[in-house]
Parts: C-alpha cells; structure tokens; sequence
C-alpha cells in the first residue's frame, strides 16, 4: 500500500547512507515503529550473519540421499499401500497403478552421529558432522514452479517477496559495491526444469532488495561492461559528468531523489569493476581450485560455490545457487550419479573452505530441493520417482546450527513426516531466528495486510537445531 | 516528494479537533483489534466483534461505552499491565503506541460515534467549501484543494513554469515529449484557452490510448506468456490493440468494463468485442506435466476474484480465499461466489509444451488493410464465379478427386467405367464455368488463403457449461465437503436483481458500473482515485489497491466523492473527466517542495516504458506506429536460458520492429526485459495498481549500456551535428531544447564541453558521449 511512500523514506535513507545499496533498513522500520527505538523483529542477538542456499531445482530423491527406509526394499515392487497414498494429492502418476520402489542405492552411517547417508553422496559422507539434515520436511505445492515460489516466498501467490529479499530488508546489507542478494545458476546435469526470475523477486519490497542474478559465464551482470568502443577512461568521464551535471541542477530542483540517483550512477560505475573483478576466480590459488574441481569461467556448480565463498567474503547478505536437473521421473539412478557428481564435492569444498576461514560459524548453509520423491516407482525411460510434498529432506550447516545431528522422521517408507514434520514455514522461521530475527514480528505491511515471510498460520522456530 | 511524511502526520493530530470515525478511529481498530475482533469468525476471540457498532457496544461486555472511557472494557485491557489482559496481547507484536491509546479513549469520550466504513458508503455531494483567496482559482477542484491547503495554514504552490507544464502534459497524455516547435509555440502563448487547445489535441492524439493502455495493461496483468512453468507465449496482443483502440475512441468506462468482462455475451457481439473479452484470459495458466486439473481450476478461480475485485472495486476479495476476510466484511462464501461468475470459462487446457501454448478458443483478428484485401479477393472470387457456382464447383472438383483417386486404385476391368465418370463430371465443371473464370477465381482464392494466415490470434472468452462451484474449506482444492453455490456478488454490498436462475459474467459487469442498480457510484471512486494518481504521482486515497478497513483512508475524501459523482455524471467518458482535471490550476502547480507552499503535484521518473519512448523520440529512432505484434528489442544473450519446455533463444527483431514503443515490448512474465524491469515495470502477474519507484544501479547501468540506449545516443549524435548548428554552442544548445526543452547554462556547457575531444568535428562518434550524457540526465527522465 504504502509503497510509494515507504521507497521514498528508503531512498532518503540511502541517500543520507551514501550508497543506493547498502544501508541498514532496520532503521526504516524504526521510523515506522514510531514509539520504540528498536524494531521489535530484532532478537538480542544473531548467530548467523549470512545464508548460502543451495537449491537442488527439480526435487531430489530423500529415498536416494539421506531417507534410508529398510521396509521400502522390503515391499520393492508390490502394490503401495492404498493407506498411505489415499486422498493425497499426486502429480505425474495420477491415475497410474502406484507400487513400492525399493531404494536404487545403499545407505552407511556416517559421523559420530552415525547419520545415515547414501553412497550417491560420499563428498557429503565426509562432512557428516557438520551437517544437520532435517528429514521430515514438508510442502503445500507438488508442481515445480509453485514450489520453488512457496520454498522462497512461503507463498504460492506470485508478487511476495523471496527469503533473500526478506533478509535485506530486515538485516540491510553489509557488502559495500555489492547487491545484497545475489542468485547464481549453474550449468551442466540433465535437461533442466525452468526457473523463473520471481523465485528472487523482491515481490512488494523495493526493487532494491530484488536478487541480482550473477552470471559465471558471459557478462557477470546485465550491462555490466562498457558499450563497444567505449574505454574505461570515457566512461568514467561519462559518469562523472552525469552526476556533476545531476548535482548542479539539484541546486534548483532540490529532490532528494536526485541524490539518491546519483548515489546509484556512482555505484554503478564501480560495480562495472569490482564485480568483473570478483567473478574471475582465475587468481584463486590451484589448490583451492582443486579443491572445488572449479575450472575459471566454466559456469559449473562447482565454480558458484567458489564465488559463493567469495560472496560471502565481501559481506553479501544472501547468496542463492541453483543446480538444475533433480527431476528424475526416470533414469534416477543414472541421473543421480551426474547430480552428485557435479554438486557432491563442490558442496563439500564450500562448507571446507568457509571452516578453514572461520565463516562457517556465522555463514547459514542450506541444501535441499524445492521436494523430494515418491516412494512408489515411476518409470519414464528407466526406473524414477514422481514429485513428493509430504515428506523429504533437507540439511543446514554452519551459523548457529548444531551439525552431526538428524532431525524429524518420515514413516516406514518414506512417504510422510511423522516425527517433528518442519514445514517449509517453520524452515523460514529457524532460519530467522539464526538470522536473530523473530519472525512473528517481522512484518510488512501490503494491500492492508501484515505479511510475513511465515505465513499466517503459527509457524515455530526448530529450537532442537540450534546449537 | 517532500510531502511524503505528510500521511505520517495525520494520525498525530491534535487531539483538540473532534475525531473522525473513519479517518481516526477505524485503521486502529483495523489494524491492531480485528484479527481477533473483526469479521472472520474462525478467528474470533471472546465471542467479541470491534467491527459491528452494536456487538462492539452490547452490554454483557461492556468493551465500548459511549462516553465513557472509564466503564470500557477496551480503555482497562489496552492500559493493563497484566501480560494476560493486556490487549493486543503482546505475542501479537502489534502493541499501540501512546498517541493511538489516546485517540481511542478521547473517541469513547466524545460519544464512540461510528461511521460505516467509507468505501462502503455511496459518495455524495459535497457543496463546495469557501476559500479566502477567491481570486486563485475559479474551478470547482480548486475550492476543494485550497480550502484544504489554507486549513494547513499554507499557501498553494506557485504555477508550473510554461515549459514545465507543456512537457507534463505530454507526458501524462501521450507518454511522449513535446516537440521543440510546440514548446516554442507554447512558452509564446500559453494561455488558458492555448493551453486547453494544446488538452484537447493530445486527447484526440493517438498516442493518448497508449499512455492510458500502459497503466490498464498493469491492472488486468496482459502479458504475452503463460507464466507458470514453461512460461510459452500465447496469443494476446491483439487485446493490447484494442485497450489502446478503446481508449482511443473514448469507448465509456462501462460499456469498456461490459466488453472485456463479458464480450462474448453481448447480443450479436462483433469481433473487437470477442477480443475485449480475452481480459477473461489474462490470468497466469500452467502447462506443466503433472498438473491436477482440479488444483489449477482453484487457482485459476481465485487468480480471477482477485483480479476482478482489485481491478474494478479497490478490494482485496481473494483475501477471502481460505477463511472469511480479516479485515473486511467479505466473507469464504462471497469469494466462491464471484468465482462462480467464471466457471462458464474453460482455460483447462494441457497443451504440453507447444509453442505458442494451446490455449483455445482463439480468434482470427486482421488489421484494416488486410480486412479491406481480403474483402477485395472475396469480391474478385465472386466476380469471377457467383458465390452458388463456387459452392458448385467445391463440391464437382471434390468428387473429381474421389474419382482420380479411385482410378488410380481400381482394378484394370473397373477402370472404365470410373473413367466415364469422371468425364462427365469434368463436362459438369466446363459447363459450370469458363476456364478463364475459374483460373481467375482459384487465384483470387489463393492469395486469399495465404493472406488469412497473416492474421494474428487472440485468445477470447466462449462461455461453456458452467463447472459446479463449492466453497472450498481453507481454500483446500481437495475438501469437497463445501456447499454447492452459484454466481453472486458480496452479500454484504447487496444483491443483483435478475429473473435469470444463474446470473453471468454480463450481470457482474453491469452491476460494477450501474451507478443505480449496482456499485457503480463505489467503484467510480476506485477509478477517479487512479486516475488522479496518474495525473498528480499521489492519490487522493493513497492506497491504490485496497479501500477495504486496511488501506488509508482519503485525505480529501469529500473531493474524491465529487469526482466520483462526476464520472457518473459525464457517463463514465474518461477524456472528459481527465480535461476536467487537468483544467484546474491544482493540475497545473509546480512540483517545487518549498516549505511554506504546497503542492499536490509530485515529480517522478517515468515509467519504464517511457523512458524508453522519451529516449527514442529525443534520438528520431522512434517508430510511432499504433498497435501489431509484441516486438523483441536488443536483449542480454543468453537471458532466457533459464526457460525450457522448450528452450528458447531469443532473437531480437531488425528494422522498424526494433524502435517501436515500450508498451509493445514483448512482455516475458517470467523474465520481463531487463530494461523494463530496472525501470519497475511488473512482471504482471498479479495486478499492479502502482509501480514502485526504485533508482538503483541496474538502472543507471541500462542508460549507461544498454545497445538500445547506445544506438540512441549515436542516432542522436547524428542529429546534433546533422541538425543542431556549426558551433558547440549551437549545437548544445540544440541538443538540450529537444531532450529537456530548455537551453544549457554556462556551468552546463563547460562541462560537457569536456566530454568532446574536438568541438569541429562533424563525426557523430564525437558527439556521442554528449550525446549519452544528455540522455543519462536525471531530468531527461523525470516527468515534473
């Protein structure tokens, strides 16, 4: 509603920050919260100061990766019990005869939590105790659009904001001539599901606090590189007679929003050289290439989590990677072994490297996809698994979360949470909260309404991930 | 912009005056009171409702007692100190500051009078207030405007400046700039009567529809893909066209309401009327594999009430989607019930991941050119062969070709007697016709036929067996246990008298508009507020979207009733009504924030759209023509890579295509251009009643380097030298009269001097930096 209003204080307040980028928004909503000094989302105190999320687009199998089920290779190939599946909604084997699909790979414990993880995932096996997997997540859409919209904005409603603008909004952003919010999607694996640009939608938050979509090939930005012919010494003779120009009819006119503009052509023109800069991970040395199996340039999953890192070096607030090609309606097993075999590692190298630089501590790592599996057997081409809202798995590592720890459970084949369900909402919730944010109070108001990241309905806080 | 904290103040009025219900009383309640308190009644707390005088008044509780703040339940609770008594409690996290506490216990002081909610209520006449300084204005708005300004105890700003103002109202009517030769002819007479001139001539101007199609393209979310998923395009543009085509032709606000809701059921409805009616077909549709028809029929359902409702009405009716509104007396059963006007609709169409998707019913639309060829051919046909003889030598040629192919497949001793008739039936054909007659008819026929495949396809509304609507418990697509119901309009704002056993999409449009027998004085408020906001940057009610109990109410609530009334009265002719406006000397204020002035004018940078037009004008690249397909301007390769189903490459177009305006770009819901949206153009899939205004580096970096924007520059560049003299001076000076129609001063000219290596040069290239720079300028792309 009050939008137009609301951007403008904002606009003002970056301004008086000195950068149309970085600034503190908590302290917009103190001018709202007009009689506390404080806004009231704010805990005492944050353990986490960032997030990485590594989104797995296209729902990877909780029967192939961390949901060991001894019963489903018990029933492999028998008709599903009709009590499981009853009345429960179904996307591609609607109307299919449903039977049990026994696990397509062995599961070991790992760790000194003894977690059970599947062979598809050995990098991960490693790091056994440093991870928290939640295996008793759940999701209200069972399409893959809606489902990534309702994992990042908790809503199916198209126009509301996803988590990563949420969090600028609420944190501000600490990165200097960087966007808070920053998305990266990687290439290679099998023919991959669509995403949509509303998945980093600021929604009805500023436009500012949009996710900025980082390319590791091509142009890192849109229009990031000067015009053809044009040098840098020309451009920025440009730019500085632009702003010199804007600031002398500003004398006249005297529109804060002219401060703000010029604020944003200055931060333009240094974002043409330090974001080039930061994306050219030539300089890194060979062995941490190595160690990610990260090839400059190459646009793999495997160079993201590298930028990923050196995201969260420079302070960027939320960075976002998606690795396309989870949906395995058939040929799973083939195909996890290429999922795996370009994210396993990588994955593994992040959460190394952000120890070895002290960042795991307060950087929040997130894995998992937008849903998980069926425990009955689809078989376009090969053996596969439909899409699975009621029960899957994801994991957490790093800022402020416990590690070598499991969490929820599904029932005896895999099909819906049973112990400690995590709603996706409640997922939001403990991420806030490691974010020191209390979700309940962390609102905006819209056409009227108070909206949060959590829905209306009570979620809760995972208090048992939390170290 | 300076105002902005304006609306901030007006809570914390001084509590001398007396308080307004529904100004002062009734957002607190609203925002901090009914979630627990209001209509919804699954969420109600101790059987209490703050939303109803009477319930809020009964007796057994006791929480509000006319004018006496001490017997009020609701006094005791908000100034507890017990956590458990406390209201709201404080888990809610909405705690009332100090100055609402005050409010609600100075308004039980003063007799709790209460007011129904002020959208609800018809507007009415209001008699226009005195002014001190009756010699500012003599139109009617301006009594409104200043009486208000002078309660304030300041002074209305001073005129727009000539230039400023004739810019402005370019901008606002056509979303184009002036050219150098009016602004000449404007700053040497601008009188009221020339200025009035200049109105009526921007509204007679075809670009008006565009401007005005821009904004009404955001509120029903017209966008040339699917969205969900594969996000493929589909056949729409030609509903753009006729936005543009009804606003042109001042098509009354109802009759464009009756066409786009329910076209199709018109009496004898023509084919632009079929068109209109694709507004029915706007929402966002998915072609995903494994979709549950029934799931998406819900969400197609819902997607449709809140359309129609924000659109039309200011309300927020999807709210009602899964439990009765909080806020507003809408209840689950209102929102299944205005559903139910669409399930005569199918749009339960899989059409895999075609392209463009498979989303009949279409039709076939021709631009006036190709209907007047091809009703040409169709008369050359007929000249050549009489309309009888043509359906006579169909049917001859049909069983001549039964014939040959009979033959071919027929045994040796069968062939014979086929032959023999197959020559009779030739000897039927000469008869019918010379063979002159029928070479010149099968030409005129062909060339028919290949011009009818240029038309383009839109997609339309075709009213089917309407699907049995229910209620759906929690907005659960799977809870089949809801009543049965059938098309309605919220009980709360009366009914729809009709003799019919179910009503249509044609009563719901009737009932939006018919100032008597629908909501038509209601909903004319809702549109008057938009369109002032389109004129000022601000509207009388600031909340574009929501008139229910949560927006903010108007701050001039008895000028926006007038301006309703007047809509009615003028019959909903939108010329009419804005020439009104923009004829009183609030329209024509300037936007200087001084302190001690006020202005209801607000500058801000246009619409992405328009920054696009106003830079292609400034450069002669642009290519004015009105209406055809979406056009693809230069685009970041590789920017659709993350769309499959199929995959796609985008290919810009060449030529004309290439410099048409922004309202024409192809609208990719789920990655809209990115120049359009550095700019705050939506992505559309949701109406969008105002677009935020952002100004951040993404944006500055389109101007900077965008192809589009560079080839403009040089284009520019060319027409400076070609055009602007044989001295920097004169050139420069050109330069600025067509981008900001005024000259440079000195400070201007020593710095852009600086940019031009050799101030002789006749080579555009050294003249585009300049050139670049005039069109990176902050006031180059703000409407004042």
């Amino acid at each position: 509603m009050n939008m137009h209003m609301d951007s403008n204080l904002i606009n003002r307040r970056a301004f008086l920050a000195g950068t149309g980028l970085s600034l503190g928004s908590a302290a917009f909503n103190t001018l709202l919260a007009k009689d506390s000094s404080q806004p009231m989302y704010l805990l005492p105190k944050a353990k986490a100061k960032r997030v990485i999320f590594l989104c797995m687009a296209g729902g990877p199998s909780h029967l192939e990766t961390f949901d060991y089920k001894p019963k489903l290779d018990e029933l492999n190939g028998q008709p599903m019990p009709e009590s499981f599946t009853k009345g429960q909604p179904i996307a591609q084997l609607q109307g299919k005869k449903l039977k049990v699909q026994g696990h397509l790979t062995k599961f070991k414990k790992y760790g000194k939590g003894g977690q059970y993880i599947s062979d598809f995932l050995p990098w991960t096996a490693k790091m056994a105790d440093d991870i928290s997997i939640i295996r008793s997540l759940v999701t209200e859409q069972i399409n893959h659009d809606p489902a990534h919209t309702f994992m990042n904005t908790g809503s199916v409603i198209s126009g509301r904001p996803s988590m990563g603008s949420w969090v600028n909004y609420g944190l501000g952003s600490v990165a200097e001539d960087l966007p808070g919010f920053v998305v990266m999607t990687s290439v290679g694996g099998r023919n991959p599901q669509p995403i949509a640009s509303r998945q980093w939608s600021a929604g009805f938050l500023p436009s500012r606090f949009q996710g900025v979509e980082f390319n590791s090939t091509g142009d890192p930005v849109q229009y990031v590189r000067n015009p053809k012919g044009v040098s840098a010494e020309h451009q920025r003779k440009l730019v500085q007679a632009i702003t010199t120009l804007d600031r002398h009819r500003n004398q006249t006119i005297n529109d804060p929003e002219t401060d703000t503009r010029i604020a944003a052509y200055e931060m333009a023109f240094k974002m043409q050289t330090s974001v080039p800069e930061l994306m050219d991970t030539s300089k890194e040395p060979q062995h941490i290439l190595d160690m990610y199996g990260a090839k400059p340039g190459d646009g793999s999953y495997a160079s993201n989590c590298l930028l990923a890192r050196k995201l969260a070096e420079k302070g960027v607030r939320f960075i976002h990677l998606y690795h396309r090609g989870w949906d395995h309606h058939g040929g799973l097993k083939k195909y996890m072994g290429t999922c795996c075999g370009l994210t396993d590692k990588p994955t593994w190298a992040l959460i190394q490297d952000l120890k070895q630089r002290g960042m795991l501590d307060d950087t929040l790592v997130v894995w998992g996809g937008e849903f998980g599996r069926t425990p009955m057997y689809q078989g376009k081409g090969e053996i596969g698994r439909d899409h699975h809202i009621k029960g899957f798995s994801m994991w957490m590592a790093g800022g402020g979360t416990k590690g070598g720890f499991g969490y929820g459970e599904t029932d005896e084949l895999g099909y819906h949470a049973v112990k400690d369900k995590v709603h996706v909402h409640d997922m939001h919730a403990t991420m806030l909260n490691l974010l020191g944010i209390n979700h309940q109070f962390f609102t905006v108001k819209h056409q009227g309404l108070d909206w949060k990241l959590t829905g209306v309905d009570h979620s809760h806080v995972v208090k048992d991930l939390i170290a | 912009m300076k105002k902005i904290f304006l609306p901030l103040l007006i809570p914390s009025l001084c509590l001398a005056t007396l308080l307004d219900f529904n100004r002062d009383v009734r957002p607190i309640l609203s925002d901090k009171c009914f979630s627990c308190h209001g209509p919804d009644e699954h969420g109600r707390k101790a059987d209490l409702r703050l939303d109803i005088e009477k319930e809020a008044k009964n007796d057994d509780l006791m929480a509000i007692v006319s004018g006496s703040p001490d017997d009020s339940e609701m006094i005791y609770r908000i100034h507890s100190e017990d956590e458990d008594e406390l209201m709201p409690p404080p888990e809610i996290g909405k705690p009332l500051t100090g100055k609402e506490k005050k409010v609600l216990e100075q308004w039980i002081k003063e007799g709790a009078v209460w007011a129904e909610h002020w959208a609800y209520v018809d507007p009415t006449t209001h008699p226009q207030p005195s002014v001190k300084d009756k010699s500012w204005s003599a139109h009617w708005i301006d009594a409104f405007t200043l009486a208000d300004i002078e309660k304030s105890q300041m002074k209305p700003g001073p005129d727009a400046e000539p230039t400023t103002l004739i810019r402005r109202i370019h901008f606002d009517l056509t979303g184009l700039p002036p050219t150098s030769e009016v602004v000449r002819n404007f700053k040497a007479n601008h009188s009221l009567h020339a200025y009035a001139t200049q109105i009526e001539n921007l509204l007679a101007s075809p670009h008006f529809g565009e401007r005005m199609a821009a904004y009404w393209l955001d509120l029903v979310r017209y966008a040339d893909t699917v969205g969900y998923h594969g996000d493929q395009p589909h056949n729409i543009s030609p509903y753009r066209d006729w936005v543009i085509h009804a606003f042109n032709q001042n098509i009354p606000f109802d009759q464009f309401t009756r066409e786009q809701l329910a076209g199709d059921l018109l009496p004898n409805s023509n084919i632009q009327q079929k068109v209109a009616s694709g507004y029915n077909r706007l929402l966002q549709t998915t072609h995903e594999g494994g979709l549950q028809i029934k799931e998406y029929d819900a969400i197609y359902a819902a997607d449709r009430v809140r359309n129609v409702s924000e659109v039309w009405m200011g309300a927020t009716v999807g709210c009602a989607q899964c439990h009765d509104h909080k806020y507003d007396p809408y209840t689950i059963k209102d929102h299944y019930q205005m559903a139910a006007f669409f399930a005569d609709l199918g749009d339960r169409g899989f059409g895999g991941n075609k392209l463009p998707a498979n989303r009949p019913p279409e039709i076939q639309i021709f631009t006036q050119d190709q209907e007047a060829e091809l009703n040409l051919l169709t008369k050359e046909m007929e000249r050549f062969l009489p309309k009888v003889k043509q359906v006579e030598l169909g049917r001859l040629e049909a069983i001549q070709k039964k014939l040959s192919a009979s033959i071919k497949k027929a045994k040796k001793n069968a062939k014979p007697e086929l032959e023999i008739k197959l020559n009779q039936n030739k000897d039927q054909i000469n008869k019918l016709a010379t063979s002159q007659q029928i070479t010149g008819f099968k030409s005129a026929q062909q060339k028919k036929s290949a011009l009818e495949k240029l038309g383009r396809w839109s997609m339309i509304a075709k009213a089917g067996k309407p699907r049995t609507m229910r209620v759906l418990p929690r907005g659960n697509w799977m809870d089949e246990s809801g009543p049965i119901i059938l098309p309605a309009v919220p009980e709360f704002l009366g009914q729809i008298e009709s003799n019919q056993t179910r009503l249509t999409r044609l009563d719901l449009a009737n009932w939006l508009t018919d100032a008597e027998k629908g909501k038509g004085k209601l909903n004319a408020r809702v549109l008057a507020n938009r369109i002032w906001y389109l004129l000022f940057g601000k509207g009388l009610a600031p909340d574009l979207t929501d008139f229910g109990g949560q927006g903010t109410p108007p701050e001039h609530p008895e000028l926006l009733d007038n301006l309703a009334l007047s809509l009615i009265e003028k019959q909903w002719n939108i010329k009419a009504f804005i020439k009104d406006i923009m004829l009183s000397r609030t329209y024509r204020q300037a936007t200087l924030p001084a302190e001690e002035y006020r202005s209801f004018q607000v500058a801000r940078r246009l619409p992405a759209e328009f920054v696009r037009d106003n830079t292609l004008v400034i450069s002669g690249l642009l290519v004015p023509a009105i209406g055809g397909p979406s056009v693809k301007p230069f685009q970041p390769a590789g920017y659709y890579r993350h769309l499959n189903f199929p995959k796609r490459t985008y290919e810009a177009d060449t030529g004309e295509a290439q410099w048409r305006r922004g309202l024409y770009v192809h609208w990719q819901r789920q990655f809209l251009h990115p120049m359009m949206k550095a700019f705050d153009a939506p992505s559309r899939e949701e109406c969008t009643t105002q677009r935020p205004q952002s100004n951040t580096p993404l944006a500055a970096l389109v101007l900077l380097n965008d192809p589009t924007f560079m080839e403009a520059a040089k284009a520019f560049a060319k027409k400076i030298v070609q055009q602007g003299g044989d001295s920097y001076r004169k050139r420069l000076a050109y330069a600025f009269q067509e981008a900001l129609s005024r000259p440079p001063d000195a400070f201007e000219e020593n710095t852009l001097a600086q940019l031009i290596d050799d101030q002789k040069s006749i080579r555009s290239e050294s003249w585009t930096p300049l050139a670049r720079a005039i069109l990176n300028l902050a006031e180059t792309n703000v409407r004042r």
